[in-house]
């Protein structure tokens, strides 16, 4: 059921019980998570929080925890499926759910007693009427009644009543399988399209508004979150602005107290501004020229993998008067007369180079003299965090580290005696409590490092992007487009991971969409598949619904795959929170494949 | 000094004066060497007493390697000082003053789990399972010991 009121349906409820935080591996799960962590520490709630990556971790944990803790948050994952029947809960178990998946399984709407929905009941969700999906069985029964009272009336009078009762039966069962098959089509429309809705972060800075514990970082976190939802391309356009409209009062509510002369505040204190900013992405911690050739949207705009492209990008730079020496060196390096007017004179030329909307509304933070983030920024740093492809670190390392990296104090680490094999060091140490190190590693230095892998995931998207569609590999298969990433490629193993997959693709169908003639297939969506686990010999699979301006975002790829692994029994893993990612065995590709272009004929 | 001066006095009458310095400088040397020993041995008992302080008063095995048998005794005998000492203050009960040497923030900490632990039983007899990399929000002093251990870490936000 939905919560009505945030507050007093889960806060109150969970204030004096210890609970257990199910959060899934996204940038808005993450912000979402930290937000209520924050407020969890404020009324020292006890929690124990635990990143699940999928379903089956999801289970793990579930049965892990469910003797001792009663109450689960779960953030980003859970809504979309039949939770009691997955999870086979105990009868006191209560499940508060914040997800953006939708649609929002039926039986997670209507269930009264065991799961509660921290979503708003007019979040763009459209669920059916209780009556369309669920028959209460007593109209079964008491009919099948009163035709054993009917059956035992004297003969005289029984035939006449028997045709009305088999008459009335066949009229029940009649009616009965036309309500079936339109429950039928009414589910299948329903759960057909899979899309997402506000911002789970969003939702947990609202009830930190309601109980006026809201702080400047749970401000930023919930934009962060946000900014996450558009980068990944899971919110329509509208939404976004709407919603950074809402966020924009926040900010503006919160700043209000600097603009007194008197009292200003220091410079190491938090600051949310909105920028009106160029999508460029990461370009205050790069050069211009590489943010202009790996952002997807200048990129594709100049069509960049040409030669042509090339050209075209050097003209734009000297119609803006850039020197190309300026323009190559890091963007802080640059001289103070070029940055001053930077976005206008960019957004100037752009329009005559046919990018209307090379600047997008979003919001900027800066603490401290050195440390300046737009929220996109955070996002891709996190991002590349989150799904970082080193050997030695397992996912929830990783998870750990995207965590660190939204917070912004130094973080201390103590050295414990194991590490310092004290007694055998040497003379040289005089003082008596050396012993306790403090090692102060900032946060900012964790979110650099993201910053850092972040660049190193856009350049090679980009070589990516360039080389399929100059070797062509993407190649239409009649309802949809397919490319395949080879075990050999480049920068193969980014690719194994669903965020980055999902970034790839959709980058790469807008510069299909830019770079091909044919009409037809400026309108179909993409498949893309990419090795995922070389030694089980598996393959990830993404599907993305088709390249517009007005897109609505909603992806039927989800239904598609289930359909089309079920057809050919291949052999697949439905693991992800995310209905649209897919692991197939490499072997069973081209069955699924062509079962899939029979479906979706 | 008198073994000095004892060979000082046999040098003189065995009519080697010139031997004199040398072995004024030798016991010079040996009174350095003894002082140096005696303020590393110092140094040491200095360390094992704070081990008592950030450690409790059962070593780990690799620590007690390192010590000789005079260090052990010496350490037993502080912890017994210490023992006495504690037990003495706050009434009949006894105050461990070992806890809460920073005065502590808040009453409940963020802990992350570095290695696996298992299960982890607080003081309303909730367990906690201890899995690697799982945060939990626990009461502070029941996490000092594990975070010393290295367990778990705190976490600062």
């Amino acid at each position: 059921m939905f919560i009505a009121d945030i507050r007093k349906d889960f806060y109150e409820v969970v204030a004096n019980q210890r609970v257990v935080l199910l959060v899934a591996p996204d940038i808005d799960a993450l912000c979402a998570c930290k937000i209520l962590q924050a407020l969890f520490h404020c009324d020292q709630i006890q929690y124990t929080l635990v990143p699940v990556t999928g379903w089956q971790e999801l289970g793990t944990a579930f049965l892990e925890h469910k003797e001792q803790f009663r109450y689960f948050v779960l953030i980003n994952c859970g809504a979309n499926v039949d939770l009691l029947e997955m999870l086979q809960p105990d009868d006191d178990s209560i499940f508060f759910i914040c997800d953006t998946h939708r649609p929002v399984d039926v039986v997670n709407v209507y269930n009264d007693t065991q799961i509660k929905l921290l979503i708003k009941q007019d979040d763009d969700l459209s669920v059916p009427s209780y009556d369309d999906i669920f028959r209460d069985e007593d109209e079964e029964g008491e009919d099948s009644g009163n035709e054993s009272d009917e059956g035992s009336e004297p003969s005289g009078k029984r035939r006449r009543f028997d045709e009305g009762a088999v008459e009335r039966r066949i009229e029940r069962q009649r009616a009965k399988r036309e309500w079936e098959a339109r429950r039928r089509e009414i589910l299948f429309d329903y759960e057909q399209y899979e899309y997402h809705g506000t911002s789970a972060a969003m939702m947990f800075f609202e009830l930190a508004w309601v109980l006026t514990k809201d702080t400047k970082d749970m401000l930023w976190w919930a934009i962060i979150g946000l900014t996450d939802q558009w980068v990944h391309d899971k919110i329509t356009n509208m939404k976004y602005v709407t919603d950074i409209a809402t966020m924009q009062r926040h900010v503006s509510r919160h700043n209000h107290r600097n603009e007194d002369e008197e009292n200003s505040l220091s410079i190491d204190c938090m600051r949310i501004s909105f920028e009106y900013d160029l999508r460029l992405t990461l370009y205050q911690h790069w050069s211009l020229y590489e943010s202009i050739y790996n952002s997807c949207y200048t990129s594709c705009s100049f069509k960049l993998w040409t030669l042509n492209g090339q050209k075209k990008l050097q003209e734009f730079l000297a119609d803006m008067g850039l020197p190309l020496k300026q323009v190559r060196q890091k963007f802080n390096s640059m001289d103070m007369s070029i940055k001053e007017n930077l976005r206008d004179v960019i957004e100037e030329s752009s329009n005559k180079y046919g990018m209307k909307d090379i600047r997008i509304q979003t919001f900027g933070v800066h603490f401290g003299f050195k440390n300046r983030f737009l929220a996109s920024d955070m996002v891709h740093a996190t991002a590349a965090l989150l799904e970082s492809a080193e050997k030695d670190d397992s996912e929830t390392d990783n998870f750990i580290k995207a965590l660190d990296a939204l917070s912004r104090c130094a973080k201390e680490t103590k050295f414990t005696l194991q590490r310092l094999n004290l007694l055998t060091f040497p003379l040289k140490m005089s003082s008596f409590f050396f012993l306790l190190f403090s090692l102060c590693r900032s946060n900012i230095d964790r979110l650099h490092s993201g910053i850092a892998l972040a660049k190193k995931k856009l350049i090679a998207i980009q070589q990516t992007v360039a080389s399929c569609i100059c070797t062509n590999l993407i190649l239409s298969q009649g309802p949809f487009l397919y490319c395949y990433l080879m075990e050999g490629t480049p920068d193969v193993k980014l690719f194994s991971k669903p965020m980055a997959l999902t970034l790839l693709c959709k980058y790469l169908l807008k510069a299909f969409v830019h770079s091909t003639r044919n009409k037809r297939c400026k309108l179909l969506p993409l498949v893309m598949a990419a090795p995922k686990d070389v030694e089980k010999g598996t393959v990830i699979v993404v599907g993305i619904p088709p390249e517009s301006e007005t897109s609505d975002k909603k992806n039927f790829f989800g239904r598609a795959f289930e359909k089309a692994a079920e057809s050919t029994s291949s052999r697949t893993l439905h693991d992800h929170f995310d209905t649209s990612i897919i692991e197939l065995k490499t072997e069973d590709r081209s069955k699924f494949l062509d079962a899939l272009i029979t479906l979706l004929s | 000094g008198g073994l000095c001066l004892h060979q000082v006095n046999e040098a003189k009458s065995e009519g080697r004066a010139k031997l004199i310095p040398s072995i004024k400088l030798r016991h010079c040397c040996l009174l350095r060497n003894q002082r140096c020993v005696t303020a590393y041995l110092y140094d040491r008992l200095l360390r094992i007493r704070a081990l008592r302080w950030e450690y409790g008063s059962v070593l780990p095995a690799n620590v007690r390697f390192h010590m000789c048998a005079e260090e052990l005794q010496w350490f037993s005998q502080y912890k017994k000082s210490l023992a006495s000492f504690m037990r003495s203050l706050g009434g009949n009960e006894g105050l461990d003053i070992t806890q809460d040497m920073k005065p502590p923030k808040s009453l409940y900490i963020e802990v992350r789990c570095l290695k696996d632990h298992g299960e982890f039983e607080i003081d309303d007899g909730t367990v906690i399972l201890l899995k690697k990399n799982s945060q939990h929000f626990l009461p502070r002093w029941k996490c000092e010991q594990l975070i010393r251990q290295g367990v778990l870490e705190h976490v600062v936000s």
